[in-house]
């Protein structure tokens, strides 16, 4: 019973990071109705900053962590200016296959700078973890869950309680009718991607000193994240986070108890199972766009 | 100075001509409603008014300034709401955040204040009052039609533009919907009202004009349009209207 435990806390740890970038995957769709296939390069990017600062430069872990996600903020800001903002008006394809260019571009060019070999990551924290009985909390994985659990409840106030909030909303839902109220609609899809940049970032940073840092990493995370989304239902805040951290555990115990080799199978095993019997995801067609 | 004008104004689609050449004007209080059939480029002169669709030539003065170049943003903050055709509640926000959102042209009113005013709109429309806290898309097309409409107000406009709002909806939500549009007219805002619905568009109206495939035809005061002959075979008959 010990390893279930044990399992089930390992897999909602892997699970948050999951979370975190299918909800910045969720909210740049919802904002501009494309799929951003450059996402997972936002955690990429951010973990090799942490690399640059922590590691490179020798510099405070608190230090580094707030320049990286500083970093992210521009990088993010960046992004909607050269890969998003000349397409706007342009049907999704343009869009997806800029993404899909930057996501190769920002890959080779990492590549280019610190080459193939992964780079190391130690925890953020300074102590090992805890033990409660025979089950350990590694404190890195703790981390992970709290940081997801603040983000989480940040999330859900700002949307829900402020009117910043409500316009990025509006914005997601109808951008014509949104600048007919007079909402910057340009400068809501910039808070977007800034925000969305940030938080995939901090789940790479998050997910660094259990996954090794390297220029293959944003393409696995983007891949999970793509499928939380999925089991999730597509564009459904919830169902992301929800999507997510089913995966998370879904992955950890199919390689404990079937096949750690296949460890990502699992999780593409359960998506393509989605796909087929329900499509719209546990969330799907909650909210329904009618109107 | 009328509050608005439009001279001579041109919107191409491609190829399509939509308006060839109009010319219009509101005076400050006025009712004036655009009657014409499907397609007669009714939408399209508001949607040219709010600057979702940029003329291909003419100008737009509102209190004698050019619009030209000016995007819907930027629009609404002089003081133009636009209430579009299909009234457009965002789906996913409550009665109350739709109509919250209408202030969003107006800088520097606090959160609580808009939420005051919100709460002011339900004592006009006394029938959405008990849907407030529901989503948009739970809501029926009059419920929806009277958020679109207290939320255009709610950007306290100088010129309020509305496009059919009587479409689809029941004859005795009608009625209550041009009940508010008097109340909109007592109350001293400008309205430019687009409507297939001659009978009830002219009843509100303190003049009309005649749209017809992209020109206008012919205007006047509403009993002048209610007695003309052309007006009367082509838009207020019973055979034009279907089409």
């Amino acid at each position: 019973m010990d390893l279930v435990y044990q399992l089930l806390f390992t897999g909602i740890g892997i699970g948050s990071v999951y979370a975190l970038v299918a909800l910045g995957f969720v909210l740049i769709f919802r904002a501009t109705n494309v799929v951003n296939f450059a996402q997972g390069e936002f955690s990429m990017v951010a973990a090799f900053l942490m690399v640059i600062f922590a590691v490179d430069l020798e510099w405070p872990y608190w230090l580094s962590l707030i320049l990286s996600l500083g970093g992210m903020a521009i990088y993010g800001a960046l992004f909607n200016l050269g890969v998003y903002y000349p397409l706007r008006h342009r049907t999704y394809l343009p869009v997806i296959i800029s993404t899909i260019g930057a996501s190769i571009l920002v890959t080779n060019s990492t590549l280019a700078l610190y080459g193939p070999q992964p780079q190391v990551l130690s925890n953020l924290l300074d102590f090992q973890g805890i033990n409660l009985g025979t089950v350990f909390f590694d404190s890195q994985y703790l981390l992970i869950i709290g940081v997801t659990i603040v983000l989480v409840a940040f999330q859900y106030w700002f949307f829900e309680h402020t009117l910043l909030g409500k316009k990025l909303q509006a914005t997601s839902q109808d951008k014509e009718m949104a600048s007919l109220l007079g909402i910057p609609v340009a400068a809501m899809i910039m808070i977007t991607f800034v925000y969305s940049a940030m938080i995939g970032g901090l789940a790479g940073i998050l997910v660094a000193p259990i996954l090794f840092v390297s220029i293959h990493m944003g393409g696995t995370i983007a891949l999970k994240a793509f499928a939380a989304t999925i089991i999730g239902g597509f564009g459904d805040v919830a169902g992301a986070i929800i999507g997510g951290l089913a995966l998370g555990v879904i992955e950890t115990f199919g390689a404990a108890y079937v096949s750690v080799p296949y460890k990502d199978g699992f999780a593409f095993l359960v998506l393509v199972m989605f796909l087929v019997f329900r499509p719209q995801g546990i969330f799907g067609e909650r909210v329904a766009e009618k109107a | 100075m009328p509050l608005i004008e439009l001279k001579d104004l041109s919107v191409r689609y491609g190829e399509i001509e939509a308006l060839r050449g109009i010319s219009l004007s509101v005076e400050a209080g006025e009712v004036v409603t655009l009657l014409g059939a499907n397609g007669a480029g009714k939408s399209t002169t508001l949607r040219a008014i709010s600057g979702l669709t940029k003329p291909a030539s003419g100008d737009i003065l509102f209190e004698g300034r050019s619009l030209a170049g000016l995007g819907p943003e930027q629009i609404v903050r002089l003081g133009i709401a636009h209430v579009p055709e299909g009234r457009r509640v965002f789906p996913g926000l409550t009665s109350r955040e739709n109509i919250m959102l209408g202030a969003s042209n107006r800088s520097g009113v606090s959160k609580s204040d808009i939420a005051r005013e919100a709460d002011a709109m339900f004592d006009l429309f006394s029938d959405i009052r008990p849907f407030a806290d529901a989503l948009g898309w739970t809501l029926s097309g009059g419920q929806q039609q009277m958020v679109a409409v207290a939320r255009g107000l709610m950007a306290k406009p100088k010129l309020l533009l509305l496009d059919e709002p009587s479409l689809g909806l029941a004859p005795v939500i009608v009625s209550k919907v041009f009940d508010i549009i008097k109340e909109i007219r007592r109350m001293g805002t400008t309205v430019l009202l687009v409507e297939q619905n001659a009978r009830m568009g002219l009843s509100v109206a303190d003049r009309g004009y005649v749209l017809e495939t992209g020109k206008l035809v012919v205007s006047g005061n509403p009993s002048e349009l209610w007695n003309n002959e052309d007006v009367r075979a082509a838009y207020l008959g019973g055979h034009a209207r279907a089409s």
